[in-house]
């Protein structure tokens, strides 16, 4: 107790002490001497020495690592951008080329088409025709069947006509010139009524 | 404390207190003070700094690829501080040159804004019963010390004209006409001497300004009971607004040495880069 007594005196005093230690003497603003620049040198010395040691480079190194970090990302974007701008490229050539593939596909089957259609039109026209020709070959047939039948039956009918007109048989050289020359007549009768 | 504040003089607690000096008859003007104030709060200075900023700089948010590259805490600060310095101050005016001398420049700086920040804070009120105000204090509030570290710049600046480019440093003062060329080397150099001498006196009259006007301020304070009290609010206040202006100038005036010195050291070693900048606007 007594200790801790002495002690808060002497700590109080302290003030005292401290105005004590001032020399009453005006203060002066320039006080110092040589020694205060010996020791500011040296201490500046020193801290420039172990600041040179220990915190500059850390610093440094930081900032030239970040700095080539940056410069590397930068790098490293720039090479995907310009990747990624010919892949674009790229695509956009396909897909234009692609494009005017199937332009050129539409253009082949659109032609292939119209070829199609005008040879099956032609090949319409040309068997019409055919069937055409056939039925008027086969017609004509016809005819000249249907008008031989008749100028036979006619003959034929004309010689029995005649055989019972004149009541008299003829010759089979006669009969076979009246045949004929019924014929021509009919014949020319015929022609005259068909032009 | 009061009673301290009531009796000192202000000047007492930004000039320098000397405990041990190895020439106590010399006077005020011829003192070898070994053990000071200004002396000790210099060392403290130095050992915060040599204790902090290589552990602050290397505080990162972790440290897989992308975090160890990103700063953490007061290592920002720092980044953008040191970076700022050297991207605005030092490489424009330093050029190829940059980052050899960078680290030294940086510790300009800090060295002397950790001297200006300690002396903001009220050391010498704190540790009261410390016997002569040995704690506390600006350090670059002496003449002697800001004296020095504008000499070690001068000598930075010629050792460095003279290492890179030799004779050519020197004659670099000698211009004009023949007849005028000694004379202008002389303007020259004392111009140098002056310029860097101008360093130790704006931080030394900056420091000491900013301080004996707080000291006065708070002294107003003690005048007496009644005006005291009555004045009190207003010096509270007023303390405060002007302990925001000291921490900016105490960052202000660091930046200002250290830029200023780049400056001159710039000057001094890239004189042909000069010629031929002269030579391209010709």
């Amino acid at each position: 107790m007594a200790q801790r007594l002495t002690g808060l005196c002497v700590f109080l005093a302290l003030p005292a002490l401290a105005m004590a230690a001032d020399t009453g003497e005006e203060p002066n603003i320039f006080a110092g001497g040589l020694s205060n620049a010996i020791i500011t040198l040296v201490v500046f010395v020193i801290v420039v020495t172990i600041l040179g040691k220990y915190a500059w480079p850390p610093l440094m190194k930081r900032l030239e690592e970040r700095e080539e970090t940056i410069r590397g990302s930068l790098l490293h974007a720039k090479q995907e951008r310009e990747a990624a701008e010919k892949l674009l490229a790229d695509y956009q050539a396909q897909v234009a080329k692609a494009r005017d593939e199937a332009t050129a596909i539409v253009e082949e089957g659109r032609r292939d088409a119209e070829a199609v259609r005008q040879r099956m039109h032609e090949e319409a026209r040309a068997e019409a025709d055919q069937m055409i020709e056939r039925a008027k070959r086969e017609i004509g047939l016809a005819r000249d069947a249907a008008v031989k039948e008749l100028y036979d039956q006619t003959a034929e009918l004309a010689v029995n006509v005649a055989s019972g007109i004149i009541k008299k048989s003829l010759s089979p050289t006669d009969h076979g010139d009246l045949v004929q020359q019924s014929l021509e007549q009919m014949k020319a009768a015929d022609k005259s009524r068909w032009n | 404390m009061s009673l301290i504040l009531a009796a000192d003089n202000p000047l007492n607690h930004v000039v320098q207190h000397t405990l041990w000096d190895l020439n106590p008859d010399g006077g005020p003007w011829f003192m070898v003070p070994i053990v000071s104030n200004h002396i000790i709060m210099q060392v403290v200075g130095a050992l915060l700094l040599l204790w902090w900023l290589p552990r602050a700089v290397m505080k990162t948010a972790g440290t897989d690829e992308i975090n160890r590259h990103v700063p953490r805490g007061a290592a920002n600060a720092l980044e953008v501080i040191c970076f700022g310095l050297r991207d605005r101050i030092f490489e424009p005016n330093l050029g190829r040159h940059t980052n050899r001398f960078t680290p030294l420049l940086w510790s300009y700086f800090f060295f002397i804004l950790i001297s200006n920040l300690l002396g903001m804070l009220p050391l010498s009120d704190w540790f009261y019963f410390v016997p002569g105000h040995l704690i506390g204090g600006t350090s670059t509030g002496n003449i002697w010390v800001t004296g020095a570290m504008a000499v070690s710049s001068l000598v930075l600046i010629v050792y460095n004209g003279l290492r890179f480019n030799g004779m050519d440093y020197i004659k670099h003062f000698f211009m004009g006409p023949s007849f005028l060329a000694w004379f202008i080397a002389l303007l020259e150099m004392a111009g140098m001497l002056f310029k860097t001498m101008a360093l130790a006196v704006r931080l030394f009259a900056n420091m000491l300004a900013g301080h004996i006007l707080l000291a006065v301020l708070v002294s107003f304070a003690n005048l007496g009971t009644t005006i005291g009290q009555i004045l009190s609010p207003v010096v509270v206040l007023a303390c405060v607004l002007f302990n925001f202006l000291e921490i900016f100038v105490a960052f202000l005036h660091a930046f200002i040495f250290t830029a200023l010195t780049a400056v001159f050291l710039g000057m001094a070693v890239n004189i042909h880069h000069d010629d031929e900048h002269e030579h391209e606007h010709a």
